[in-house]
């Protein structure tokens, strides 16, 4: 759904079309108006990265920066001005805002790009540091900022209310540069709509926001079909104000795009894209297995070593390059080990890195850019691993999950891996909640896996808001360390509540989305101290969100229940009634009641009539007729 | 004398046999509380033991039990059972709280049983009052009803309202008002409902004064002002209490405010919450109001028209108040039931005992069925459960306007002898 765009979007939206990327090219390149830091505020860079299992993580990142003293003037160049406007008017210091879809598979993939720092859960998720005196003025603020962005997105960040909005106390630190990063207006808060379907209409609007709207350079790949198709993509905007140590504080927004493409999915084309397994003859089989026969097969990890093109996966090449980027910073970066032989289109300049595992490429402005893999030969039928650059292990595994039955009562368990052999890892998770799920906080345990009894020493600190209905949800924030080489479960129970039947949306059976579980590990290395070098958190992840089956009633008996209820009662009431003031009398005294008597008197009628009829032998007709005057 | 020796022998002994078996039901089934704690049947989010630990969780842990959706019971439970060790280490002695709690009930309706009252009050004396149970009758029904043995077993805090009320009534028919006020008082604090019970009992206390009413007329208004202090000075001293404990007013909304506007609608066997769920929210907050006034509005009549006998009222309101307060559970159906007994005189002149019986044990197994169904089967919906609480609901109240008719014609007796066992009618 897209709520009407405010007005301001709509008059900000052209000034941007007057100002045309092709004049700011006039601008950035003529040799009399060289601006010192015009060069470095803005770039953007694609890296790739093929992963196990035939996938390939391909990560878009957009940074461009303006100058405080700019932004204040309303002077704006490579910062969105539709965006900055918005930012002033609801006082925002900081602001994320992350599109999510899919699963990061941890076991096959690895650690998170960018260490989990531009992911969000599944939905939309977004948090802000926002200017205000009370709690009360950042509520405002906050409304006035998912309204506008509500809009700015078309996305549903207006339903982010009271109920989905929570103030985390440990779990974030702003990544910006603040001058008074503790003071007291400045305030944190962060909302989660998880049931928010990402889509098309979403990244519209977040290419708009990138100095070449997507036409030139790295953003001319991104396209819908592809990008909402994938394993898992998360779309994040970050801005913050950054102060380099010498020079001027900037306002800095960064956008970025990671998505996990399926090359076996991608590569399928569009007219037949239903999967069928290959003909037999056209197999590749693991010959190493001890039951591989010319009649059984089990097949290779083939796909692994597949070969692929940009053009092949994102279905077009790369439309040069944006002309406003820093052209010191290389567009497309590909991470496999230089023993691979990767072929790039005509007139681009390969860069090994000294890692010996990536390579970066600059080509031309005006041409269009394309990346070829041959498929690695296989050596002996063996798998070969080392064409695909090793993923690097997470510090931590988390899946979390449901457990018990029915839909009455649950519980929630984390399972929470630490691969090192060595070193604990120190967290914060955090749980926002819906108020419909009554957490039973004295019930949360951690059990390492293996040990018998409770090991609640792991949990440090709690800090918990419990919910209020219908106002407020859960805010579970738990700092917890988990032992090297371990397990660890973190269990709480809860109760699922009835809600009234305007509540439920119209899948009500489908169960509500429960947002996900946000884990920040902490960073060890605090010798920065001020926070401006080392950052707060060393890695953060999210488990999945979790679908909650809460009990309904029967939508379609509101007036049958009024009706059975009150009927109930009424009879209760009217018997009470009946007893309390009628009076008691033998069952052959006092008057007659009314129906005993009519029939009483219609007896002795009829027989008066009989008895007449038979004396003067009248005709039937007159007693028919005196019968109707009854 | 000896036979009061065997009378106290033979009470120590039920009471005794009572907490054996409670205790045996704690130890030799660990896992039936916690299973009779998650029934609905039982707890109500106003009396739910896990939420009463929860409520004592957050109270420990310096968070506000009231500042969140999942505590609604009186503040003064918390320092209770904060007294007690640990739930979780030592389980017993919550369980010995609850045993106790129940054989102090117990006492209380043998000591209203013992008196008589409900046979022969001070304005009215039954005809049939010699055909009556002795208090350990009375009390042995009540400590072995099964509703009564899984209320304490589930350890739902209506057993603190439900020994609070007795020992009003108990109080009252001693000749202790102010004790009788000051229990009623604690009754109300713990589940507001137990106000309504004011007039009856006032009238009770002013039955059974030790001193006889002196000539001056308005001497009642004098007793009834008095009394409505009591019980207005009790409760003020509890809330005052309370709010020095939990530091603010936000309870008062928690506990008492939850019950007024049916805030969590969780199913119970009550007609109130699936009422609710299906309401339309232009009319929730009438119909609210109208329910309210549905129960309040038995007060007054039965107190008119059932003057003579305080002890019947008060039977019959807390009758009514198990089928229509907004969360009502077994523990107070087991509550009516236990006072039932005390009119064993009047039994030959109930019209529907069969009926009666038969609905509540055919709603006693089906309503766990159906919840079963609906919740954890998946075959049934919640009209199954919906259907279940409705019958219980006429059930009851068939046995409350039953009860009703038997003693007030045993009343018309008094005046015409000669209709005992005539057929009869009103009019």
């Amino acid at each position: 759904m897209c709520p009407s765009l405010p007005s301001s979007f709509l008059l900000s939206l052209l000034s941007l079309l007057c100002f045309s990327p092709y004049t700011a090219l006039a601008i950035a390149s003529s040799p009399a108006d060289s601006i010192s830091n015009s060069r470095s505020d803005y770039h953007e860079q694609l890296i790739l990265r093929p992963l196990p299992l035939s996938t390939l993580l391909a990560s878009f990142n957009f940074r461009s920066n303006t100058s405080l003293s700019a932004f204040e003037a309303h002077n704006f160049r490579f910062f969105p001005r539709s965006l900055g406007q918005i930012l002033e008017h609801a006082g925002t210091r900081e602001l994320h805002l992350r599109f999510s879809l899919g699963r990061w598979d941890a076991e096959s993939w690895g650690a998170r790009p960018w260490n989990g720092a531009r992911e969000g859960g599944t939905g939309v998720e977004m948090w802000a540091w926002l200017e205000a005196d009370t709690d009360e003025e950042a509520d405002r603020k906050w409304l006035t900022l998912t309204n506008a962005l509500s809009g700015l997105f078309c996305a549903s960040l207006n339903f982010i209310d009271s109920t989905r909005t929570t103030r985390p106390v440990m779990s974030f630190q702003p990544e910006g540069n603040h001058i008074d990063a503790n003071a007291t207006n400045m305030h944190l808060l962060y909302g989660v709509l998880p049931h928010e379907v990402v889509c098309t209409e979403n990244l519209t609007p977040f290419l708009k926001l990138l100095p070449c709207k997507g036409k030139a350079g790295i953003a001319s790949l991104l396209d819908g079909h592809k990008l909402f198709d994938s394993s898992w993509q998360t779309m994040a905007i970050d801005i913050r104000p950054v102060c380099p140590e010498d020079g001027e504080c900037v306002l800095q927004i960064e956008q970025s795009i990671d998505m996990v493409l399926d090359i076996d999915r991608s590569k399928r084309p569009r007219d037949n894209p239903i999967p069928r397994p290959p003909p037999a003859h056209e197999m590749k089989c693991n010959t190493s297995k001890p039951y591989h026969a010319h009649d059984t097969c089990f097949p290779t990890d083939s796909a692994a070593n597949q070969d692929w093109s940009l053009s092949q996966i994102f279905g077009k090449p790369i439309k040069g390059t944006c002309p406003l980027t820093d052209p010191t910073v290389s567009p497309v970066c590909i991470q496999v080990p230089d023993s691979r032989i990767v072929f790039a289109s005509e007139g681009a300049v390969e860069k090994k890195n000294p890692d010996q595992t990536s390579r970066c490429f600059d080509f031309p402005a005006e041409n269009d850019f394309e990346i070829f893999l041959p498929a690695p030969e296989a050596q002996d039928g063996s798998v070969v691993i080392e064409h695909v650059a090793k993923p690097e292990t997470p510090l931590l595994y988390a899946e979390r999950s449901f457990t018990g039955h029915g839909q009455e009562r649950g519980g929630v368990q984390t399972i929470l891996r630490n691969p090192s052999p060595d070193q604990e890892v120190e967290f914060i998770y955090m749980e926002s909640l819906p108020w419909f799920m009554r957490i039973y906080l004295h019930t949360i345990s951690a059990r390492v896996d293996g040990q018998p009894g409770k090991a609640d020493s792991l949990i440090q600190e709690v800090y918990y808001r419990p919910a209020v209905d219908r106002a407020r949800g859960t805010q579970l924030e738990v700092r917890m360390t988990v032992p090297p080489a371990s397990t660890v479960f973190l269990t709480y129970d809860f109760e699922k509540s009835i809600l009234r039947y305007t509540e439920y949306p119209p899948d009500a059976n489908r169960g509500f989305d429960v947002a996900a579980a946000v884990i920040t590990i902490l960073n060890k290395d605090k010798s920065g101290g001020n926070g401006r070098n080392s950052r707060f958190a060393a890695y953060s992840l999210r488990t999945t969100t979790l679908l909650c089956n809460l009990p309904t009633p029967d939508f379609s008996m509101p007036y049958n229940v009024i009706i059975f209820t009150s009927t109930a009662i009424a009879l209760a009431f009217g018997g009470m009634f009946n007893i309390l003031v009628r009076r008691f009398v033998a069952a052959n005294e006092g008057p007659e009641s009314g129906l005993k008597k009519g029939v009483n008197k219609l007896k002795a009628k009829l027989a008066g009539i009989l008895k007449k009829g038979r004396k003067e032998s009248a005709p039937a007709v007159a007693a028919e007729e005196e019968k109707k005057a009854w | 004398m000896n036979g009061g020796k065997v009378t106290l022998r033979r009470t120590a002994g039920l009471y005794a046999g009572a907490a054996v078996l409670r205790l045996a039901l704690f130890t030799l089934f660990p896992g039936l509380p916690d299973l009779l704690t998650g029934r609905v049947e039982i707890s109500t989010p106003v009396t739910s033991f896990k939420r009463l630990q929860e409520g004592l969780f957050l109270y420990n842990h310096n968070v506000s039990p009231y500042d969140g959706g999942v505590y609604h019971q009186a503040p003064l439970l918390l320092p209770i059972f904060n007294l007690l060790p640990s739930f979780s280490a030592f389980p017993i002695f919550t369980y010995l709280l609850y045993i106790a709690i129940d054989i102090l009930s117990a006492h209380a309706l043998l000591r209203i049983a013992e008196s008589g009252e409900a046979g022969s009050s001070a304005r009215f004396t039954s005809p049939r009052r010699d055909k009556r149970w002795s208090g350990a009758i009375v009390a042995a029904l009540f400590l072995f009803n099964p509703f009564t043995i899984a209320t304490c077993i589930g350890r739902s805090t209506t057993v603190f309202t439900t020994c609070a009320i007795l020992h009003a009534i108990a109080n009252a028919i001693s000749g202790r008002p102010f004790h009788a006020m000051v229990a009623l008082a604690f009754a109300s604090y713990l589940s507001m409902y137990p106000l309504l019970l004011l007039p009856p009992l006032i009238l009770l206390c002013y039955d059974r004064q030790k001193l006889p009413a002196t000539g001056a007329p308005n001497a009642w208004i004098k007793f009834t002002a008095t009394m409505v202090m009591d019980v207005f000075g009790a409760l003020a001293v509890l809330f005052q209490m309370s709010f020095f404990l939990t530091g603010s007013w936000e309870f008062l909304s928690s506990t008492y405010g939850v019950q007024l506007t049916l805030s969590d609608l969780a199913p119970n066997i009550g007609l109130w919450w699936y009422f609710f769920v299906e309401m339309f929210d232009s009319f929730r907050s009438f119909f609210l109001a109208v329910f309210w006034l549905h129960l309040s509005s038995y007060v007054g009549g039965l107190s008119v028209r059932l003057r003579q006998q305080p002890l019947v009222v008060i039977t019959l309101l807390l009758g009514i108040f198990s089928i229509f307060k907004p969360y009502p559970s077994i523990a107070d159906a087991s509550l009516f039931l236990g006072m039932v007994p005390l009119y064993r005189h009047v039994f030959p002149l109930l019209r529907y005992s069969f009926v009666i019986a038969a609905i509540i044990i055919y709603t006693t197994f089906l309503g766990p069925a159906f919840y079963h169904l609906w919740i954890y089967a998946g075959s049934g919906n919640a009209n199954f459960f919906y259907a279940i609480t409705l019958v219980w609901g006429l059930g009851l109240s068939l046995l409350v306007c039953d009860l009703a008719f038997a003693v007030l014609r045993d009343e018309w007796e008094v005046e015409r002898p000669e209709m005992a066992g005539k057929e009869i009618r009103q009019i």
